[in-house]
């Protein structure tokens, strides 16, 4: 899942202190997920920011909203119903659900509420890691399933840098060596020919290295 | 008298690009940069320009201070972070570059190693606040130098498709000079009129602008131009006229030099550029009576 983190009150109230009324939209993806701005989050945040200008004595409106996805345009129509009477728009969605609204919704300012950060996993509860970095072209079938490139500080893709410790990266000590973690596992799986494969260096026009990126399917478009 | 002196005194100043080789010969660069010395006030050494791998030109400047010629270096993001950034930069004071050009630096994915990852950690403003904080006698990280340097710092304004762009590019070199840009190097010149247009939009800047002289090398030449970039300026009269010249390199030499010469009183110098004809540079100079 794409994961993100709400910012700040402090943030989120200066930049919607602006304006008088509000549309306050969540999403019901990845942010309901991992609890950053889902329909729960939503009602924390609008209550939260209702009382800050209630003590402000400014007057102020929000209107609480949460799509199926805000990444899809189908669902961002729901909120025409919803657009003329607001001044401008909090979204709680990652930046694809942002940019989504503000592409629709061309003559209204748009704020992003959280922070995307990561597509991870959940490790347990409360948890989120990174898992994969996009890079349009996955190596994890040679490398136990685990990404050096998503999960090694240095991204390499031969081995380890030498800086790790006890199975740990020297950039952090919470972090897994990812080189140690496809070792292990190659070995278990009875695959360590893979590691003796040199990857050549690696191709990046799979991932940002040629732009920004565009699927088309033929058969969908 | 160096560069930076000419420039701060008012005088017209010339400049050529010169490419470093893709390899380790460096005799066709130096025996071109021996044709022109004293002819030119310091030489642009570009680096990797149009994404092309070849010879750093922190070299290529170096082996210009070796023939006892002034050179000034392309610096940008795409291949460096902003370790490796200030690390070149501090090398190139210490190695004698005085002056620099900071250019934004063609896309990864139209230059020869496409597959390669551009790096961009900081852009052109941000590349003006790291040579502001070494010159102020530290790194970005914040730890005192031994020693700073002093740069005299230049930028470019690209060929821009419509007024709209030029508008933001105008607003982003106002930027650059705030940041602290001392010069500003023009898109190349076809056409004298548009040149002088473009001249009273970029007054405000109150930057001196250092004019941009391609030679153009053939009628295809010219003509890709004009068709790619039809507000480059390039008439079908000036095609024209390479197509019917008898010694269609000497024409174009001559376009080069009379643009050249036109250019005189208009603006504080020009930067001429050959496509990889070098050694043409001491005709253009001839014509131009330089």
């Amino acid at each position: 899942m794409i994961t993100a983190e709400r910012k700040s009150m402090e943030e989120l109230i200066n930049c919607v202190s602006p304006y008088r009324r509000l549309l306050l939209v969540g999403c019901n993806e990845c942010v309901t997920v991992c609890s950053a701005g889902g329909r729960k989050e939503v009602a924390l945040l609008s209550s939260a920011l209702q009382l800050h200008f209630m003590k402000e004595g400014k007057p102020f409106e929000i209107k609480e909203i949460t799509l199926e996805r805000q990444c899809d345009p189908e669902y961002v129509e729901e909120l025409v119903a919803h657009i003329d009477s607001a001044d401008a728009v909090l979204s709680m969605a990652c930046g694809c659900g942002v940019q989504e609204i503000a592409r629709r919704f061309k003559e209204k300012p748009v704020m992003p509420a959280v922070n995307t950060k990561f597509m991870g996993a959940s490790e347990r509860q409360g948890v989120w890691a990174e898992r994969c970095a996009g890079c349009g072209d996955c190596v994890l079938g040679l490398t136990g399933g685990v990404c050096p490139i998503a999960r090694c500080s240095k991204q390499l893709m031969n081995g380890p840098c030498g800086g790790s410790t006890k199975g740990k990266c020297e950039v952090d000590p919470e972090i897994d060596c990812a080189w140690q973690l496809i070792w292990d596992r190659l070995k278990a799986l009875g695959m360590t020919e893979k590691y003796e494969e040199n990857m050549p260096a690696k191709d990046w026009r799979t991932g940002r290295g040629a732009g920004p990126r565009k699927i088309v399917r033929e058969d969908l478009a | 008298m160096s560069f930076q002196k000419r420039l701060l005194s008012g005088e017209f100043v010339v400049l050529a690009e010169m490419n470093t080789p893709k390899g380790v010969d460096t005799s066709q660069l130096i025996q071109n940069a021996r044709r022109i010395k004293g002819r030119v006030d310091a030489v642009i050494v570009p680096d990797m320009d149009d994404g092309v791998m070849r010879m750093s030109a922190l070299a290529g400047a170096v082996l210009m201070h070796q023939q006892g010629m002034e050179a000034l270096i392309h610096v940008y993001c795409r291949d460096r972070n902003r370790m490796a950034l200030q690390a070149d930069l501090l090398a190139a004071y210490a190695l004698g570059v005085e002056s620099l050009i900071v250019v934004s630096g063609e896309d990864i994915c139209n230059g020869d190693h496409q597959e390669a990852k551009a790096v961009n950690d900081l852009d052109e403003l941000g590349l003006f606040g790291a040579l502001r904080c070494l010159e102020q006698g530290s790194d970005l990280g914040g730890s005192e130098l031994t020693g700073a340097p002093v740069f005299s710092v230049g930028c470019a304004i690209p060929q821009c498709a419509d007024e709209k762009s030029l508008e933001c590019q105008l607003e982003l070199a106002a930027k650059k000079v705030e940041a602290g840009a001392k010069f500003i190097l023009s898109p190349p010149v076809f056409d004298i009129g548009r040149f002088q247009a473009f001249l009273s939009k970029a007054k405000g800047l109150k930057t001196p602008i250092i004019s941009t002289v391609y030679l153009l090398k053939s009628v295809g030449a010219a003509r890709y131009i004009a068709t790619n970039e039809p507000e480059a300026g390039i008439s079908e009269e000036l095609i024209r006229r390479i197509r019917k010249a008898s010694d269609r390199e000497r024409e174009c030499v001559r376009i080069a030099a009379e643009t050249i010469t036109a250019l005189k009183g208009l603006c504080q110098g020009v930067r001429i550029i050959t496509l990889g004809w070098e050694h043409k540079l001491p005709d253009v100079l001839e014509y131009a009576g330089l």
